[in-house]
């Protein structure tokens, strides 16, 4: 399947993001050179893959994948910086009661040098032919931020600023250079928030959903006949009946999204004591054939 | 339930990240309460209407609409004082912004200014702090009412706790005056009080004009300037809200999954609280595993030995997982302030539809 250079992964708190991204950035980085960007202050997705990335530069974690913290916050410094040459006062201005205000009154500047600073990182990657995987906020936060630059817009109806909202704009919106995965669980309400969020991003920002990636599901073990045969067995039964629910709960989401033309893949529900170095491989694999492959 | 009791307080307050079920444990503390003898209100500020959803009611609606607790079994625990009701709420922070601006503004000149800034227009659903502020209007509103003994306030999906509860400081901040002074005065005048950054700051947002061909000074100081007058009586309600917080009947309620990222963003949750002088009541900890089934009961049962293999890896599968999830628990009971109540609610093992699902959770929370 022919993929988007970056790619922006975000869902439903609870979904599993930073670990579909982390395991995502890990299959991309066996086929080429990826750069898995952290946009979660607790930088979750990156200690999955055993590297704590500080001050925005890159850590390596293999030949083929590295990682970089990426924070609103940073780029609003970077931006004041540019403009106010002078260190002393530029570091001394940001910390400043006076500036909260500014960032008050103009909340979706933050987001906004952000969205430019991923912008200009995907003509990077386009350049050197390399992916870029985003572990993005929340899918409520996620959509705030992709739909920053229309905001701006209407603030700006012309000039430089207008131009460069244009020009994120054109970016998020080519399917070659940006598109969105969706993580879900599959529960009821994490599958219908995952539905919104794919149809807003689509009808409101332009912006196309790669896939829909269902998360934690199990595996089949009982078939009908089995289970009718536990079902004097209290606990056993209830156990057994809910690992097959949630399987048989998964099998319904796939055509949910088809028929909103996104493809889904389910990755298994990994029972054991904690998500290590192996497990995420595994999952890696997984999004490997089931979606690098397609 | 024991350690919070929830007779005793006027107003729970739950807080916590995004995904954790916070609207299902807001909702099922209020049917519990309500099971209880109480007079209860629920309000979400949940962009998205689940605990209506979950709540069975279908309006969209900013004042309180009566919940039927139609076949939920009273508590005898509820004693004699029985003034058991439900009413649930979703505030719009948007619209009810509006209306208070509308209310409030000095004069209808000054009302239209600040609906019709650019800023406003654009940015206001993601203007700091608006939604939060507004909430705590319309709890001080809710709270006042003699007729309702407990209100239970779900907030917003939060990164930070801290911010739900500050976010009428911060606003109050920015419509302040001085802020007028600082940013938005005409070049020259107050230049003496100017600090270097504020200088700084301006010269910012005068670049930034300059690039971009917006007129962002003026409009963040015409946006401010309109609020002048109000700004007093948002403030004295913002210090009431502040005090609300802090009384004794108020109990903070944090509400996490045991899943490790959680966790770890929980104990961030409490440290800020604590900073902040806010105590936390008690600790959620939602879809835990229920107990697991007894091994040995298999050896017993007259099934095929294939059976029994899978009905083994079943339960191993899920041990692990409970392990997984006690471990965690475990890190979370340490970092626990003293006084701060560790409770569980168990999986109910599907998605909670029905009040009386929502009773059965509000009934199970437990101490952990």
């Amino acid at each position: 399947m022919k993929l988007p250079r970056v790619l922006f992964v975000t869902g439903k708190g609870g979904t599993g993001k930073s670990t579909v991204a982390a395991a995502l950035a890990l299959a991309l980085s066996g086929r080429r050179p990826t750069t898995l960007a952290d946009l979660d202050r607790r930088l979750s997705a990156a200690a999955l893959l055993g590297a704590i990335p500080d001050n925005s530069a890159a850590v390596k974690v293999t030949d083929s994948l590295d990682v970089i913290a990426l924070t609103p916050r940073a780029e609003l410094e970077a931006f004041i910086e540019r403009i106010v040459p002078i260190r002393a006062i530029s570091r001394r201005m940001l910390r400043s009661a006076t500036f909260g205000y500014v960032t008050a009154a103009l909340p979706g500047l933050e987001a906004f040098l952000l969205l430019e600073r991923l912008r200009i990182m995907a003509g990077d990657a386009a350049l050197h032919d390399r992916y870029l995987v985003i572990d993005a906020p929340a899918s409520g936060s996620a959509v705030e931020l992709l739909s920053v630059s229309s905001g701006v817009k209407g603030i700006a109806p012309a000039g430089t600023l207008n131009r460069l909202a244009d020009s994120i704009d054109g970016f998020l919106g080519d399917a070659t250079r940006f598109g969105v995965v969706i993580t879900t669980t599959p529960e009821d309400l994490a599958v219908r928030e995952a539905l919104e969020t794919a149809a807003t991003i689509r009808d409101r920002l332009g912006v196309a959903t790669v896939a829909a990636i269902v998360n934690c599901v199990p595996d089949l073990l009982f078939d009908t006949a089995e289970l009718a045969a536990i079902s004097p067995l209290g606990g056993h039964a209830r156990l057994a009946i809910r690992r097959n629910a949630a399987h048989e709960q998964a099998a319904l989401v796939t055509p949910r999204f088809a028929d909103t033309g996104v493809m889904t893949v389910n990755l298994p529900m990994m029972f054991t004591t904690a998500i290590g170095s192996a497990e995420l491989k595994k999952l890696g694999r997984v999004l490997d054939a089931e979606l690098l492959d397609r | 339930m024991t350690s919070l009791d929830l007779r005793a307080q006027k107003l729970v307050i739950c807080l916590g990240p995004g995904g954790v079920g916070k609207t299902t444990i807001s909702a099922a503390l209020a049917v519990r309460a309500a099971t209880l003898g109480c007079a209860v209100d629920v309000m979400t500020v949940d962009p998205a209407p689940r605990l209506l959803d979950a709540l069975g009611l279908e309006a969209d609606s900013s004042e309180p609409v009566e919940v039927h607790l139609d076949g939920i079994r009273l508590s005898r625990r509820g004693g004699g004082s029985n003034r058991a009701r439900l009413r649930a709420l979703r505030l719009d922070p948007k619209r009810t912004f509006d209306s208070i601006i509308a209310r409030y503004a000095l004069s209808d000149a000054a009302r239209d200014t600040i609906l019709e800034n650019r800023i406003y227009r654009n940015l206001s659903g993601a203007l700091a702090g608006v939604g939060d502020y507004m909430a705590m209007e319309k709890l001080l509103e809710l709270a006042a009412n003699p007729d309702t003994d407990l209100l239970v306030l779900d907030t917003p999906p939060a990164t930070e706790a801290i911010d739900f509860l500050d976010a009428p400081r911060r606003l109050l901040e920015l419509l302040n005056s001085r802020a007028v002074s600082l940013l938005g005065a005409p070049a020259g005048l107050f230049r003496s009080q100017l600090r270097v950054v504020d200088v700084a700051a301006r010269a910012v947002l005068a670049a930034f004009d300059r690039v971009t061909g917006l007129n962002l000074l003026s409009d963040v100081q015409s946006f401010v300037r309109s609020f002048e007058g109000m700004y007093e009586g948002f403030s004295v309600r913002a210090a009431r809200a502040q005090d609300k917080l802090r009384a004794p009947d108020t109990a903070i309620v944090i509400v996490t999954t045991a899943e490790s990222s959680r966790i770890a963003q929980a104990r961030e949750f409490i440290g800020a609280l604590e900073s902040a002088g806010l105590r936390i009541s008690a600790m959620v900890v939602n879809r835990v595993l229920a107990e697991l089934p007894d091994v040995a009961q298999l050896s017993s049962a007259r099934i095929a030995p294939s059976l029994k293999k899978k009905l083994k890896r079943n339960l191993a599968d899920y041990a692990a997982l409970k392990t997984r999830e006690e471990f965690s628990l475990g890190a979370l009971r340490e970092s626990l302030p003293s006084g701060t109540a560790l409770m569980v609610a168990p999986d109910l093992g599907r998605e909670p539809r029905t009040i009386a699902d929502l009773a059965e959770i509000g009934r199970s929370i437990s101490d952990a």
